[in-house]
């Protein structure tokens, strides 16, 4: 039975983008960016139903058998991607229409939707060299939100983003062009079942293909030394962007997982001690710079992009052990991170348009405004009651390493002082009265808290979930022979 | 009443008194105080049973894939505990309703203190060990709102990041500790954990969870060296100090030594490490508290000195010292409430807290003073107080421990008599103060501390009676055995204790008396002071962290990308070398004359542009020198389409580049060290290497297995219905690539619109337009010839595409070249007679073509649901079925207009939009014809 | 002639790295560019090399590998279109900033040299 759903998160948002197109303003738009985002919400929640009743499905993109015509595989990684993408694309558009972020310059809601487009896109595809095409979109797009109502810095900033993403690109392509001259095939799952039987003379070359394609994901995912990128171009962005691109390091992150689990798992010879051991030390690092820049942020943009920074450190480091328990700890952090490192950034953006573009500024701020702050520090530093909490249990508990440990922790106990600092000198001050935040304006920042309570209180049944999910990552075989690969699965 | 109830009773409280909060001061206290007592109830309820030896528990699945459950459990140790908690929170509601000034934010303050109340509760309560470290970090941070209540004074944002930052860190620890006894034990159920003592103890990993574990309780419960912190808390209202640092906060650490007392207890790490700086903390904040002036100041070190106490006769490991322990807990609670409760009385009367200021109150305020004297003589452990009770009790089991040991027991024991009295001669006696109008407070303040006091002279005179039943359920929870204690004021004259407790009381007088001598002594002993040191340390790590970040993270792009070339190339060497690689076996191509010409020609016009960066123009027609040799490349390795793409994609980009070069000063200014041109050029050079040994060991072997494009190559014709295999790739076999390919295209030129408009609204830009004479910087912009050659070949140039379109199928060409070719046409155009000019009469809706373009290529992909195939299955298989399927027209055609448009739609709006900016600049007046 | 493709690649990648290194953003606009010229060149040169035997059926029995020749096709557009946004952001930022350096902090002495 075909399921045209699966495509529905590519076309939905592209039809409603190009559709926007024809629309002189912004009022147009905004309807059909709701429309889009609400309406991928809700085909995702359909999704993610579909897939964790079933074995994943494929969808044949023009009716080509694979490996030869490119895939869309749902299984249950990809539905939640899809999903946690559209419900933090929900709240973020509600904000950038509340705060009016949509009207600062042009053509917001079509580069939106398509940005959307482009997520979804990635997600979903079998096909490496289909990923690379969505990384484009996904990109291109981003390349727009980011400068969106620019001024000089912020242009600037873009500049360096986009730089450091065309040799992100570029990289994409050598790997994916070794992969073909090597193995003759592009589709996801096909490298799965060919890579085992390599002759031992090509494993050289496939491990340089397999090392460049992690090191795609670990610019997107911004990890060390390939994150110079991050901090500034965050910082630089308006916030709703900046906090819908909270999931786009996660495209990274996504990306290693499927290809660390499927195509290069552990165990595989050809990529013998490439991944994991490289992940980890990486990850480590960049948790341990993102904890020193929260303490050393002149500026809550500045925490937040260093936040983010931590979080995918973390996100690396729980992955880097490649087993069912850390996969499913490291789905449980990628979800709390993403909703938390998103709140932040819609509060930093909140603060700064009240005037404290700097910790040390003087400019008074409403309390709702501080009590959203600390929700979503606690978030951030993965202190209990919010979901960071669990998180870092799990993440512990799965790799149990002195090392690990001593880092997750002593980043934590760093965060805590730089997030103690910000707040008590953003929020305590000797004098002045501000004016109440609006609720249109706190709403899409305490929603996200309000996620992250209910990430907290569902922790068993969501993590039940991601066990399965991590299970089924790392027993690809459904996930292969879905694609009736002619000569059948090995 | 469920444990649970009990529990989750003080944060609906919580929530209640937030509500209640526009009803005024009364109502939310009175919400507050209900919640509060109605969990004390509950708790008394079950009373009866525990008290009997038995443990009500009640337990709901949360996380068990992280072994952390919703169990709570009240036992003897938890029952004491809750009672203190809940009990003191009572009167410090009550006391907190007529403390707070009414400016305050009445209903946030309750809201937190019954949050902390709450997280308190849950530490006691929780029988799982992951439970109490969410409770346990709950209190470090409600406790950070409420020492900082006072959020404008320094002293209070300083003081509440001091206890977040001990507390929250030791909880780190902590966290580490517990998940490691958690392993060992195999379980995170406290009521496992303590009947694995055994296990625990002899466990490789026993020293570490010890050390973590003792770390995170001897930061909260402050003792030496994390003593710190708890001064400088007091910086919070009394209420708050009261609470905190009596029964609350700084007894979790307490709790968590005695509740893991059975797990943990009896080694010798255990009694060497918590006896000795149970001690240490005992001594020292005794000798402190004597020379401070603040009230609070005094009953804070005092409260250092008690937790050591306490943490002393933990440490000692046996049952009778933890039985001490835990009648001093009670005991220690009851008047250092009382105390602080006192103070802020004084405080309120006096508006100080100096007690060189303070002096002859016993005239004045009468009933505080007798309650004052009452608690403080317990601190001082004179009977028949139950402060005497409880230091007999450790002096009787210090003595047990050495002569050393006893020494520095009694001498801390000498210190307490000293401060206490000190405090409280320093506050009530002496002459009456002239202009003071002083007087005791109504019966909201005092009666919370008269009940206090009541509880101090009825458990000092029955202690059996008072304390009895709740000590020995208590300390048979925390040893595990049955514990039959026997409390009295009196043990005779045998007992070593005796005589300590004397020689400290007479030599604590002595002590008090000879305190002015000693205080100059001490003024004038440099010591180091904590708080400034921590500001300092914290600030050194701050100022270290910023350094670090902006050196690292300084802005710079070159930085960026030459990690990231780095660290390709190191990650792509090492992978290669750790892999097996066989050489290839396939035959190079024979060398042939003419492609070597081209590759020479490529060659220097690629090393000429890196040696002529600097001029702009020139360096972009050597780049479009090299774009055609690469487009020569193509055509002459059977690539027709790649060729004509290059070629027209080349043209495209030069001239678009040429235009906005226009905008930009015409050379570059060198601006890069030779030492660091030099180390760009290794890099560059290995980078280099390494690609070109890439392809070339990949151009020499074959795959290892059968190529997909095999397939296409089989089905171009058969099953797409077109005889150029790329292009039937392009628009069937992988449309969908060719799907976002386009939107690619079509985002990029929304985005170069966008961010246009955005200079356009800049005023800096427009003014920096303005300066700019577009006609300067190009030469001759729009030489006759061009002009007149462009206009005669547009309609050409356009023709040419309709044909490549066209012919697309079969042929090399396609939708997107055809683009290209007539935007081409159209850019000629606009060069060769200029912006204004073409863009008068050269309109169209470009947003709309790149929209209608996505429309198209999405509605023909879409056509094939209709008849039940997947997105972009091609027309050419089910049109087949049609009667008058003669003319080749497959949907694959539409598509390919899809494409046309967009890519023309894309290339037009970056055009316009170029043409836009043209339009500010100086020459903006007079278009040329 | 395997070995003069592989030559080009190299010298196509090591020109577009060090230009891509400069300061300012012209330079790194035409690194960029030769970068993309090499991994095009180089994505071809995986489906091996072929004289005289374009992929187009009837034309040839041995065609050369089309699908490498489709992705390239895609990958230049792809680059066309991230060179125009790149060019249009280096122009605003030269426009707002009245200068064209790239690195985010400007007038230190390094830069100066």
């Amino acid at each position: 039975m075909l399921n045209h759903w699966i495509i529905a998160p590519v076309l939905l948002p592209a039809v409603l983008a190009a559709l926007s197109l024809f629309a002189g303003r912004n009022a147009a738009g905004r309807v059909l960016s709701l429309l889009g985002t609400f309406g991928l919400l809700a085909i995702a929640i359909h999704l993610l139903c579909t897939a964790s009743g079933a074995e994943p499905q494929v969808y044949r993109l023009g009716d080509w058998p694979a490996p030869f015509g490119i895939t869309l595989v749902l299984d249950r990684l990809s539905a939640l991607m899809l999903l946690l993408t559209a419900s933090l694309a929900s709240l973020v558009l509600i904000q950038a229409i509340a705060t009016g972020w949509d009207q600062r310059g042009q053509r917001f809601h079509a580069l939106w939707l398509f940005q959307l487009m482009g997520l979804n896109g990635a997600f979903l595809t079998g096909d490496a060299f289909n990923l690379f095409v969505f990384f484009e979109v996904l990109l291109i797009a981003s390349y727009g939100l980011m400068t969106h109502g620019g001024t000089g810095p912020r242009i600037r900033a873009g500049l360096q983003y986009i730089a450091i993403n065309l040799v992100g690109s570029t990289l994409f392509l050598f790997a994916l062009a070794t992969i073909y001259a090597v193995t003759g095939t592009l589709n996801m799952a096909d490298l799965a079942v060919k890579l085992p039987q390599l002759p031992q003379g090509d494993h050289a070359l496939m491990r340089v293909a397999a090392i460049l394609l992690m090191l795609v994901f670990a610019i997107k995912g911004a990890l060390v030394p390939l994150h110079f990128w991050l901090p500034g171009t965050y910082a630089a962005a308006a916030g709703v962007v900046a906090a819908l691109f909270a999931v786009m390091t996660k495209v990274g992150a996504y990306a290693a997982l499927r290809f660390g689990t499927m195509v290069f798992p552990e165990g595989l010879s050809v990529t013998e001690g490439l991944i994991g051991p490289l992940l980890l030390p990486a990850g480590l690092i960049t948790l341990g710079i993102g904890a020193i820049g929260i303490l050393g942020a002149r500026g809550l943009p500045q925490i937040a992009a260093s936040a983010t920074l931590m979080s995918m450190g973390t996100v690396f480091t729980a992955m880097s052990g490649f087993t069912p328990a850390t996969t499913a700890a490291t789905l449980y952090y990628v979800i709390h991170s993403t909703f938390a490192g998103a709140a932040l950034f819609l509060i930093a953006d909140l603060a700064r348009a009240r005037g404290a573009e700097v910790l040390a500024s003087k400019a008074p701020l409403p309390g709702r405004l501080a009590a959203l702050f600390m929700a979503a520090a606690i978030a951030s530093a993965g202190l209990p009651p919010l979901s960071g909490f669990p998180a870092k249990l799990m993440v512990l508990q799965s790799q149990p390493s002195t090392l690990v440990w001593a880092v997750i922790l002593l980043g934590t106990f760093l965060a805590i002082l730089g997030l103690s600092r910000a707040g008590t000198a953003l929020f305590w001050k000797p004098e002045g009265k501000a004016a109440k935040l609006p609720l249109r304006e706190a709403f899409a920042p305490a929603a996200l808290i309000a996620a992250l309570i209910g990430l907290t209180i569902l922790a068993g049944p969501i993590t039940a979930w991601l066990a399965e999910t991590a299970q089924s990552l790392h027993n690809p075989t459904p996930y292969i022979e879905a694609h009736d690969l002619p000569g059948g699965a090995q | 009443m469920s444990p649970a109830l009990i529990a989750v009773l003080p944060f609906l409280g919580a929530l209640v008194a937030a509500g209640l909060g526009r009803f005024g001061r009364n109502a939310t206290t009175l919400g507050a105080m209900l919640a509060t007592g109605l969990a004390l109830v509950g708790l008394i309820s079950h009373a009866p049973a525990i008290l009997a030896g038995q443990g009500i528990s009640a337990s709901f699945n949360w996380l068990p894939a992280a072994g952390l459950t919703a169990s709570f459990r009240i036992d003897g140790l938890a029952l004491l505990f809750a009672g203190l908690i809940l009990g003191i929170g009572l009167l410090i509601l009550l006391y907190a309703r007529f403390y707070l000034n009414p400016q305050e934010n009445f209903p946030r303050f309750i809201a937190s203190l019954m949050a902390f109340q709450g997280a308190m509760i849950g530490i006691v309560l929780s029988d799982n060990i992951l439970l109490l470290l969410i409770f346990w970090e709950l209190t470090s941070l409600t406790s950070f709102l409420l020492i900082g209540w006072w959020s404008n004074l320094a002293a209070g944002r300083q003081g509440a990041r001091m206890a977040l930052a001990v507390t929250g860190g030791g909880g780190l620890a902590l966290i580490a500790g517990m998940l490691i006894l958690g392993q060992i034990a195999g379980s995170y159920e406290l009521s496992q954990i303590l009947t694995q003592g055994a296990l625990i103890q002899s466990s490789p990993l026993y020293p570490v969870a010890l050390v973590l574990i003792l770390l995170g309780a001897f930061t909260k419960s402050a003792q030496f060296p994390f003593h710190f912190w708890l001064p400088h808390a007091m910086a919070a209202p009394t209420p708050v100090s009261a609470y905190l640092h009596s029964a609350t906060m700084v007894k979790a650490g307490i709790y968590l030594m005695a509740r893991l007392w059975p797990a943990l207890a009896g080694t010798p790490e255990w009694t060497t490490i918590v006896a000795t700086a149970g001690l240490i903390t005992m001594f020292l904040g005794a000798v402190i508290a004597l020379f401070k002036d603040d009230l609070k100041a005094i009953l804070a070190y005092s409260t250092v000195s008690h937790l050591g106490l306490i943490t002393f006769l933990l440490g000692l490991g046996t049952k009778a010292a933890a039985t001490a322990a835990l009648l001093h807990i009670l005991v220690h609670a009851s008047f250092k409430a009382a105390l602080f409760m006192l103070a802020g009385i004084v405080d309120h009367a006096t508006h100080t807290r100096d007690i060189r200021a303070l002096g002859g109150l016993r005239h004045l305020m009468p009933l505080t003073f007798g309650l004052a004297a009452v608690t403080a003589l317990s601190m001082a452990g004179i009977p028949p107080l139950n402060g005497f009770v409880s230091k007999e009790a450790m002096l009787e089991n210090a003595a047990t421990g050495g002569l050393a040991m006893a020494l520095i027991a009694t001498l801390a024991a000498l210190f307490s008599v000293a401060y206490s009295l000190r405090l409280l001669a320093g506050t009530f006696l002496g002459p009456k103060p002239h202009d003071s109008h002083a007087h005791d407070p109504g019966p909201g303040l005092w009666l919370a501390p008269a009940l206090l006091t009541a509880l101090v002279i009825a458990s000092g005179l029955m202690p059996m009676l008072v304390f009895g039943p709740l000590v020995d359920a208590a300390a048979s929870a925390t040893t595990q055995e049955a514990i039959h204690s026997h409390l009295a004021l009196w043990h005779g004259l045998q007992t070593p204790a005796l005589w300590m407790s004397l020689a400290a009381l007479g030599g604590g007088y002595a002590l008090y008396a000879a305190t002015p001598r000693l205080r100059r002594i001490w003024d004038s002993t440099p010591r180091p002071e904590a708080k400034p040191i921590f500001e300092a340390i914290i600030n050194a790590i701050a100022k270290a962290a910023q350094r670090l970040t902006e050196a690292l993270h300084n802005g710079r792009l070159s930085r960026s990308l030459f990690a990231a070339v780095a660290t390709i190339l190191a990650l792509g060497l090492y992978a290669f070398t750790t892999g097996t690689h066989a050489p290839g076996l396939r035959e190079s191509l024979p060398l042939q004359a003419a492609p070597i010409i081209g590759w020479l020609i490529l060659s220097a016009a690629a090393l000429a542009t890196v040696r002529n960066h600097h001029n702009r123009v020139l360096a972009l027609l050597l780049t479009g020198i090299v774009g055609i040799m690469i487009s020569a490349a193509f055509a002459w390795a059977s690539a027709p389409d790649l060729a004509l793409t290059q070629i027209t994609v080349e043209v495209a980009t030069i001239l678009l580049m040429l235009l906005a070069l226009n905008f930009l000063p015409a050379e570059t200014p060198r601006d890069s060290r030779p030492l660091r041109r030099a180390r760009d050029a290794i890099l560059a050079t290995a980078a280099g290497l390494g690609t070109g040994i890439l392809s070339y060991a990949l151009m020499l072997r074959d795959p290892a297995f059968p190529r997909i494009s095999d397939f296409h190559w089989a089905q171009s014709k058969p099953g797409a219905g077109g005889t150029n295999a790329v292009n039937t790739i392009i628009v069937d076999f992988r449309g969908y690539d060719t799907y976002g390919e386009i939107i690619v295209l079509g985002v990029a030129a929304l985005v170069i619109f966008a961010l246009a408009a955005s200079v356009l609204s800049s005023k800096t830009a427009i003014t920096r337009l303005r300066g700019l004479k577009l006609a300067k910087n190009a030469g001759d912009p729009h030489p006759l010839m061009l002009v007149v050659a462009s206009r005669f070949l547009m309609p050409l140039i356009i023709l040419v595409g309709v044909f490549i379109f066209l012919r697309g199928h079969n042929l090399p060409g396609g939708g997107f070249v055809a683009g290209l070719t007539v935007s081409i046409a159209i850019l000629l155009v606009y060069i060769a007679s200029g912006f204004v000019w073409a863009e008068k009469r050269l309109r169209f809706a470009h947003q709309s073509m790149i929209g209608a373009g996505v429309l198209i290529a999405t509605a023909t992909g879409l056509v094939a649901w209709a008849m039940g195939w997947p997105f972009l299955t091609s027309g050419y298989r089910y049109l087949e079925l049609w009667p008058l399927d003669k003319i080749e027209l497959t949907t694959a055609a539409l598509f390919d207009l899809g494409v046309f448009l967009c890519v023309f739609g894309a290339v037009m709006l970056a055009l316009s939009t170029l043409s836009r900016l043209a339009q500010h600049t100086a020459d903006r007046e007079k278009p040329k014809a | 002639m395997e070995l003069f493709f592989a030559l080009t690649i190299g010298l196509l990648t090591a020109v577009g790295t060090y230009l891509m290194l400069r300061l300012r953003s012209f330079p790194v606009i035409l690194g960029l560019t030769f970068l993309s010229y090499a991994v095009n060149l180089f994505l071809f040169t995986a489906g091996r090399l072929k004289t005289a035997a374009a992929p187009i059926v009837g034309t040839t029995e041995a065609p050369s590998d089309p699908l490498p020749q489709a992705l390239v096709l895609t990958a230049i557009v792809i680059s066309f279109g991230m060179t125009a946004v790149m060019v249009m952001m280096a122009l605003g930022s030269y426009l707002e900033l009245g200068h064209d350096r790239t690195d985010a902090k400007t007038g230190t002495p390094e830069d100066q040299a």
